[in-house]
């Protein structure tokens, strides 16, 4: 019997063999972890969520963005590098009067199917993302009115009050120009099973939570890529398994890689983390209701200088991060430089401000906070907490479920204060300071300040840029003095890629194809 | 026939029911227009959503159009992929099946051979290994197991791609975490059911009229030990489909365990709905199944 069980054991050794044989061989052939072949033109980008639609106009998902700004475009683009608009699919584009922006098409542009780019595709785009309440960009869109068509190639669109940020608003989610004739002859459903675009990428394939194929559109109006034949979007949602997929060449790219996987993907021969920062602000908002300690605006004051705001980007963020005092960060319209990438710590003032506030001896305040849903968002919460003990003030902290979290602010059954990072797909200073109005928070905040409130009507149709600027700069003035919320830092992007390509993060979060290229 | 028929009949309400508990838990557990919309959206553009997409009814409404439509094959359309949910599910099954079959196998291939093995050289050194390791393979959490084997197979061997779905060798780590776990079960239970068959009367005398202790082993005493096995092997359904949704999370394998998290984390009701329903309907054949096996395995077990 002990020799059949030495034939078992071998046996089974032969079989476990055979399988690791059999999968070295097909190793090769699907080219999951063969060597890096540096001419392969396929790339290959880890996210860590599916893409949500083939509706370009009703989502709001940055990463689903990510990938429609490869297959779709918009009217004009903001360049990442120097803040400005530039046109994409308009040739040139004129503000005709305060309520009026004419625009010019670009020859030559075709969808994916062949048909050319006109005005009717415009209009049915930007009526649709105006006019139908049920998407979920609605509320970014119903500035405006219609879009007049006044032939193939130009046409105006109208606004029904005075809009300075229209062509911000033109360049980001919901915008994108879709197909009308494709449309209407085949149905929205079609449509969404078989996209089409203007852009450089087409679609091939979409296999849900699985895989994302695009290839390169041969007709694309600015030439076709040269770089890439084919871009698969891989969904990959646990962290671990997507830094394991990057750091053995199974993927290009990973997006989100963990800071406690930084040192690795850098370390890890093939692989650099590319890192940029994001148009997304961490800040710990405050209640200004009556009753509550930070309604008094020394108690605010206080608890901003005791938080090290460099410490938390140090030690948390492992440097990845800029510390700021205004929600408006650079590249944004109406940006206050002098409040970015600076911060007040003073706890010793911070602990006579409080005395002054009759605190003497502390407070103790509820801080709500999600948990994994910003970068270290629970370690900074904990990081917080510790720096406010140190001025006597004990914040008690409660880690929620995003979407109990959100219904409890909604409610506004929130207590003292709660931890929340937003981003800014608009890039202009409207949408960021829009959250200091009162009538936003009534109930779940209280902020009041009569001076910002005015200064932000006149600023949103406010169609002088100058001026605009000028006034936003002095809301942000405003905030910090008032110390309205606490403004902790803006995060960073955190990108793994293998040394066979070049890429640089850019602050929309967004990932162009056209910028990456092979070494 | 009759008893076939009884039984799926019998599913109905058992759906119902199901039915009812999903759609009040998931109406319980929380708003899902908040979660549609960024994160700095007003009141007025949550309470415009809610409107438009008819979620602020009242629950009873809102459940009653719910069966209404259910009842017609219709679970309603997926906020997150504006899409009839049942058809997202479908799509999803194929690749969950393949995981969970693969699972079985190793699960089969492994407790079979140790299971008899170890039963029939009771508390001898390999008895003691098989049942030491189904103590640990039982206790493993599939998600550590499954990293670990990331770790070990694919960073530091190479040998394996990391995940995702499409040759073979993307089935392998991810069925052998799910099948880990079961692979314990079965090893415990067909010991079990051995031991107590091969102190059986007819063991002996087969033994005493001189057949081969091979034959014994296997015709005589596995074919019995085999009865709660199938049981044990159709109830594995829940369990398998509940480890699905770890190991298909870690292994990015795009099956309903994976939907099924997606559209918990986002409120997506008629995706959680629907998947819950089909796991619901599977789980419910797999023990009629069991039940019609045992009836071919054990002709005198009577289905009425």
């Amino acid at each position: 019997m002990k020799r059949k069980q030495l034939w078992f054991i071998c046996m089974l050794f032969v079989a476990i063999g055979l399988l690791v044989g059999c999968t070295g061989e097909n190793k090769d052939e699907t080219g999951e972890t063969e060597e890096v072949n540096e001419d392969n033109r396929t790339l290959t980008i880890a996210l860590g969520t599916d893409m949500v639609s083939f509706d370009v106009h009703n989502h709001n998902n940055t990463s689903t963005e990510a990938i429609h700004i490869n297959m779709f475009n918009y009217l004009v683009k903001r360049n990442n590098d120097t803040g400005e608009m530039e046109p994409d699919l308009a040739e040139s584009y004129e503000n005709i009067d305060d309520l009026t922006w004419e625009f010019k098409l670009k020859d030559g542009v075709t969808f994916h199917n062949g048909d050319a780019l006109t005005s009717a595709d415009v209009k049915y785009s930007l009526e649709r993302a105006a006019t139908d309440t049920t998407l979920l960009d609605h509320a970014n869109y119903r500035q405006i009115k219609e879009v007049e068509i006044i032939d193939d190639t130009t046409f105006r669109i109208h606004t029904h009050e005075p809009d300075p940020a229209l062509l911000n608003r033109i360049s980001r989610i919901g915008s994108s120009i879709l197909p009308a004739n494709y449309i209407e002859e085949n149905g929205f459903d079609h449509f969404l099973a078989n996209p089409i675009g203007t852009g450089p990428f087409e679609f091939v394939e979409w296999v849900r939570d699985d895989r994302i194929v695009l290839t390169a559109f041969e007709d694309y109006f600015n030439g076709k890529n040269e770089e890439w034949d084919e871009i698969v979007y891989r969904i990959i949602p646990e962290n671990s398994t997507r830094v394991s997929e990057l750091l053995t060449a199974g993927v290009d790219m990973a997006v989100n890689i963990p800071p406690s996987d930084w040192v690795r993907v850098n370390e890890n021969e093939g692989t650099y983390l590319a890192q940029g920062i994001s148009n997304r602000t961490l800040m710990i908002f405050l209640r200004s209701t009556e009753g509550y300690p930070t309604e008094d605006k020394r108690v605010r004051e206080a608890l901003d200088l005791a938080i090290d705001n460099q410490a938390i980007v140090d030690n948390i963020l492992g440097g990845a991060g800029t510390p700021s005092i205004t929600r408006v960060g650079p590249g944004d319209v109406g940006h206050a430089a002098n409040l970015y990438d600076t911060y007040n710590y003073d706890p010793e003032r911070a602990k006579e401000l409080l005395a002054e506030a009759g605190f003497k001896d502390g407070f103790e305040m509820t801080l709500h906070s999600p948990r994994g849903r910003y970068l270290q968002d629970a370690e900074i919460a904990e990081m917080v907490a510790g720096m406010l003990a140190a001025i006597g003030v004990t914040m008690h902290i409660e880690f929620m479920e995003w979407s109990n979290y959100l219904e409890l602010r909604n409610a506004g059954e929130n207590k003292d204060a709660y931890l929340l990072g937003l981003g800014n797909s608009m890039f202009d200073a409207a949408n960021a300071l829009d959250y200091y109005r009162y009538d936003r928070f009534i109930g779940q905040l209280d902020y009041q300040n009569d001076e910002v409130e005015e200064l932000l009507v006149a600023a949103e149709q406010n169609m002088d840029v100058e001026e605009r600027n000028e006034q936003y700069i002095k809301i942000q003035k405003l905030l910090a003095e008032d110390v309205a919320h606490l403004v902790l830092h803006q995060e960073s992007i955190n990108i793994g890629v293998v040394d066979r390509i070049d890429y640089t993060p850019t602050m929309d979060e967004m990932i162009y194809i056209e910028s990456i290229t092979r070494k | 026939m009759n008893y076939i028929v009884r039984r799926m009949l019998q599913i109905i309400p058992v759906l119902l029911i199901i039915s009812f508990i999903v759609f009040t838990l998931v109406f319980i557990a929380g708003d899902p227009v908040a979660l549609m919309l960024p994160d700095d959206a007003t009141l007025e553009e949550i309470e415009q959503l809610r409107e438009s997409i008819g979620l602020n009814e009242p629950f009873y409404v809102q459940y009653g159009s719910y069966v209404f439509r259910v009842v017609q094959g219709d679970f309603g359309e997926s906020f997150r992929y504006g899409q009839d949910a049942l058809s997202v599910v479908w799509e999803r099954l194929p690749a969950t099946f393949e995981l969970a079959i693969a699972a079985i196998i190793i699960a089969i291939m492994v407790a079979i051979p140790f299971g008899i093995w170890s039963a029939t050289k009771q508390n001898s050194s390999i008895d003691l290994i098989a049942t030491g390791a189904a103590v640990v393979g039982k206790a493993m959490p599939n998600f550590w197991l499954g990293i670990m084997l990331i770790l070990f197979f694919s960073v530091t061997l190479g040998v394996l791609p990391v995940s995702g779905r499409g040759s073979f060798a993307h089935l392998i780590l991810p069925a052998i975490t799910l099948g880990t776990g079961i692979a314990a079960e079965m090893t415990r239970l067909i010991r079990s059911s051995m031991l107590e068959i091969l102190n059986q009367d007819y063991i002996r005398t087969a033994k005493s009229k001189g057949i081969k202790s091979v034959q014994v082993i296997y015709k005589h005493a596995f074919r019995n030990a085999l009865i709660p096995f199938v049981t044990i092997t159709a109830l594995q359904t829940s369990t398998l489909i509940g480890g699905a949704l770890i190991t298909e999370t870690v292994f990015a394998w795009p099956g309903i365990g994976q939907l099924l998290i997606q559209a918990v984390n986002t409120r997506d009701m008629a995706i959680v709905q629907a998947c819950v329903m089909i796991i619901a309907a599977i789980v419910i054949l797999m023990n009629l199944l069991a039940d019609i096996i045992y009836r071919i395995l054990d002709p005198r077990i009577k289905l009425d």
